[in-house]
């Protein structure tokens, strides 16, 4: 049984458009022009409890909004999204109870008190009792690794420690679905680590449903097997990230020293040459070819070092969005 | 002369602001009111037996002091409290030009776009009440425009030499509902001053506010005043706050790089 | 549902008690607080004496039942400042910084959490002076007090204060759709001005908009007259009426509203 399911979801925007200047901005005041924008366009999936799924896209793909609508914060225009068994806009206490939705660029401790002001308010509203409450900051306070911070009013805590409170603040009822937005956005590379390793802990101990989005692929690939591409609001590959990379990359990239150096065209049969560097040579071989060429150079030639690396996640997705070759990712799905 | 473009660049850019922001100024322009309601009750009581005004002339003066308020709408306290709690204030800091002339130029922008937002409610106004509809002389036109000038000068000096408080508490703004209670009851903005009786008058005179509405309202409305007296406490007024304005900023800016905000 | 009442209660009572630790931390706000309910109560006493003159009546109401309109108008404002400027304006905030994604998120209702989420202390002073005023008229006139007229009196009192709650929530809900609408509860504050003397003292088409349209009569003009036990079937009726109508109408309005939300993004 999948927890959640998404049929057809659509989300519309209706976006009034101006031009600029004073005549644009009379115009817009007489008669307003507007457009449809489909931010959210058709989209489905199911999701099996327990998973972590990572959303990627660019920028206004509709990742967002999506989570919203899984939410229920805002309605859907067209379609249907089902949480464990509801309908999340009509928000019905028992199943806001069961979820949560951090936001990275929104926040929503007391800014002039300390975290622990906000958590007692938080526990009164999710009917926590006192005792409950306070084993329940402890032991996310030991997971977060953070402890006299929260003594201390929001506005002195450094943009990571504020982070790990409004995850503590949102995690506090234990909610079965998170919904992550950015979760680790402007945050350092330790910090990153650091949210991450506890958003796996979280998912393995309480055997809680993950949807993340991120614009750091390091979230992704550490934490979720399967991932989701959305691009203008549509989906184009729905599954595991490794086939991903795979049907993405078809080559891997070969990085030799050797001990002498060897004349360009010798070299050429073997790969496609990306640099060549007097000793040092980097080749993109296909995966089909890869042991083959291997066992032949490492015979013919003396070699020194040998690297054998996947191109970055990172500069593959970017390159597929710039060029929207959404028909080649049509493995796997 | 770089001074003065630099003004004007502000200026534009402040007007474009505004413009963004109509809605709303057409809405604070609305919530004005004030002087109009107590029009409607000084109007309708029965005083012919102590105020010597005319009902034509109670009319004229409270419309008058309704645009003239209009045209000296200040909230420098507001703006400047918001942009010391969210450290805006450092980067104006740097820039060659004091902020004062920032918010000098948001305000006389914001003015700007009001003017056609007034002329509205006005032909409004006289649509309903086709009798109360007047036009004053040029010269009473000039002279009182002159006077508004001199007012909003002066009331936009005072509330900055109040402003200076945010360098030292950060809430320093509901210090301005205080400097509203004097405004609201001794500027004649709820009452004319000739019904006020003379003890109380011969205070208010010596205090800046009626001069800040009042006096450019009685001009407007094209009563007797006295014209040089009036002129003059506008000048020595925005002299004194002058003074103390910059003293005020320059201890405030000691004050505020010692904090090392 | 009695259980249900007591934990909402209960959820209230802790939002109270950080809200007013927040406020402790601003201590300047109650010495202005304390000057400016002084400056406006003796301000607006003072006008009243200028618009009697010589006169003994103004719209018919003598000097010491004005008074008793003044004093339910500075309960107002003190009932404006404690609860619905501190929550209803924060609304357009939420609004405008998405932050109303936690409200919504929340198993709590989102109208109660939004109008009594915060309860600031600084109206207490307002209130308070607002109630000596009314009884030092009643004791002034030495009227005999009726259980009777307090009982009626407190009715249209509690009636007027949700017209004025009402009234503020639906132009706060406004700002789903055009997000910056704080000036409108500004024009409504200014407007509610003309509270503080009786209806009868304006022009007649005035008294008709301050009864039907902005319904500033049932504000203060009409509790007092239940004070003072003239209160007429037609209006104490109108007042349940339209306090009954106005705040169904905020709750199916903010209902509504919320299909429409878009949530900020940044």
């Amino acid at each position: 049984m999948s927890i959640i399911t998404a049929r057809s979801l659509t989300k519309t925007f209706l976006v009034s458009t101006k031009k600029p200047g004073i005549r644009g901005t009379l115009r817009h005041f007489f008669a307003r022009s507007f457009s449809r924008v489909e931010a959210v366009d058709c989209v489905e999936f199911d999701i099996e409890p327990g998973e972590i799924v990572g959303f990627i896209g660019p920028n206004g793909a509709g990742k967002t909004t999506t989570l919203k609508m899984l939410c229920g914060l805002i309605h859907p225009s067209y379609g249907q999204a089902l949480v464990d068994g509801d309908i999340p806009h009509l928000r019905h206490s028992s199943f806001l109870k069961k979820i949560t939705f951090v936001m990275g660029q929104k926040q929503q401790l007391i800014w002039d008190l300390p975290p622990l002001d906000s958590f007692k308010v938080n526990a009164a509203v999710y009917g926590l009792t006192d005792l409950e409450a306070r084993k329940r900051i402890h032991e996310l306070a030991n997971m977060l690794d953070i402890d006299d911070e929260l003594k201390r009013p929001v506005r002195k805590l450094s943009l990571g420690q504020r982070m790990k409170a409004e995850l503590m603040a949102s995690l506090l009822h234990r909610p079965s679905v998170l919904f992550l937005d950015e979760p680790t956005l402007g945050l350092d590379v330790n910090a990153q680590i650091r949210i991450r390793e506890f958003l796996s802990d979280y998912n393995k101990k309480f055997k809680a449903t993950i949807l993340l989005t991120s614009h750091y692929m390091a979230d992704i690939t550490s934490l979720s097997r399967r991932v989701i591409l959305i691009h203008k609001g549509k989906i184009f590959y729905d599954g595991d990230l490794k086939k991903l990379t795979e049907s993405l990359s078809p080559s891997r990239s070969v990085n030799i020293e050797f001990h002498n150096i060897y004349p360009r065209q010798e070299l050429e049969q073997y790969g496609i040459i990306e640099e060549y560097q007097n000793s040092y040579v980097r080749f993109l071989i296909p995966r089909e070819k890869l042991s083959l060429s291997l066992t032949s150079i490492l015979n013919r030639f003396s070699v020194k070092d040998l690297e054998v690396t996947d191109l970055p996640i990172e500069l593959l997705i970017s390159e597929l969005f710039k060029h929207g070759k959404t028909q080649n990712v049509n493995i796997g799905s | 002369m770089k001074f003065f473009r630099a003004l004007k660049a502000l200026l534009d850019s402040q007007y474009a602001l505004m413009l963004e922001y109509r809605v709303e100024i057409a809405l604070w322009a609305v919530s004005g009111l004030l002087p109009l309601i107590m029009l409607g009750i000084w109007v309708e009581v029965d005083s012919s037996n102590f105020v010597e005004l005319s009902n034509e002339q109670i009319t004229r003066y409270f419309l008058s002091a309704f645009v003239v308020r209009q045209f000296t709408a200040v909230w420098v306290m507001v703006s400047f409290e918001e942009d010391t709690l969210e450290g805006r204030i450092a980067p104006f800091l740097l820039q060659p030009i004091i902020p004062f002339w920032r918010y000098f130029t948001s305000h006389v922008a914001e003015q700007i776009t009001r003017i056609p937002i007034v002329l509205l409610m006005l032909i409004v106004f006289f649509i309903f009440l086709p009798d109360t509809f007047w036009i004053p002389s040029l010269l009473h036109i000039l002279l009182s425009l002159l006077s508004i000038i001199l007012a909003f000068w002066v009331r936009f000096l005072i509330h900055w030499c109040f402003s200076m408080l945010c360098f030292w508490n950060e809430r320093a703004s509901s210090i301005e509902r205080l400097l509203l209670i004097p405004y609201i009851f001794l500027s004649g903005l709820v009452a004319p001053l000739n019904v006020f009786p003379n003890s109380v008058k011969s205070i208010a005179m010596f205090t800046p506010y009626p001069y800040l509405l009042a006096f450019p309202a009685q001009l407007l409305s094209g009563e007797k005043v006295n014209i040089i007296n009036g002129f003059a406490m506008l000048i020595i007024w925005g002299i004194i706050f002058l003074c103390i304005s910059l003293f005020a900023w320059n201890k405030g800016l000691k004050h505020y790089s010692a904090m090392g905000a | 549902m009695k259980d249900k009442i007591i934990t909402t209660l209960k959820i209230l009572f802790s939002f109270w008690k950080t809200s007013i630790a927040i406020d402790m931390e601003y201590r300047l706000n109650f010495f202005v607080e304390i000057v400016s309910v002084i400056g406006n109560l003796s301000g607006s006493i003072f006008v009243l004496s200028l618009l009697f003159g010589p006169n003994t009546t103004l719209g018919g109401w003598s000097w010491n039942d004005s008074l008793i309109i003044l004093g339910l108008y500075t309960i107002l404002d003190g009932f404006t400042t404690s609860i619905l400027q501190p929550n209803l304006s924060r609304i357009v905030r939420h609004v405008q910084n998405g932050t109303l994604d936690f409200v919504l998120l929340k198993p709590f209702k989102s109208q109660l959490w939004l109008s009594l989420r915060v309860i600031s202390p600084w109206g207490i002073p307002a209130v308070i002076s607002g109630f000596i005023l009314i009884a030092y008229s009643l004791a002034v006139n030495s009227r005999m007090i009726q259980s009777e007229m307090i009982l009626l009196g407190s009715l249209m009192l509690l009636s007027s204060l949700i017209i004025l709650y009402s009234l503020w929530f639906l132009l706060s809900t406004l700002s789903i759709w055009f997000v910056k609408v704080w000036n409108t509860t500004e024009v409504l504050r200014s407007t509610l001005v003309a509270g503080r003397y009786p209806v009868s003292a304006y022009p007649n088409f005035l008294r008709i908009i301050f009864t039907f349209v902005l319904p500033i009569a049932f504000l203060t003009t009409v509790p007092a007259e239940a004070i003072l036990g003239g209160v007429s079937n037609v209006y104490f009726i109108g007042s349940l009426v339209f306090s009954i109508f106005l705040f169904t109408s905020s709750i199916l309005f903010w209902r509504f509203a919320l299909r429409y939300y878009t949530s900020a993004s940044s």
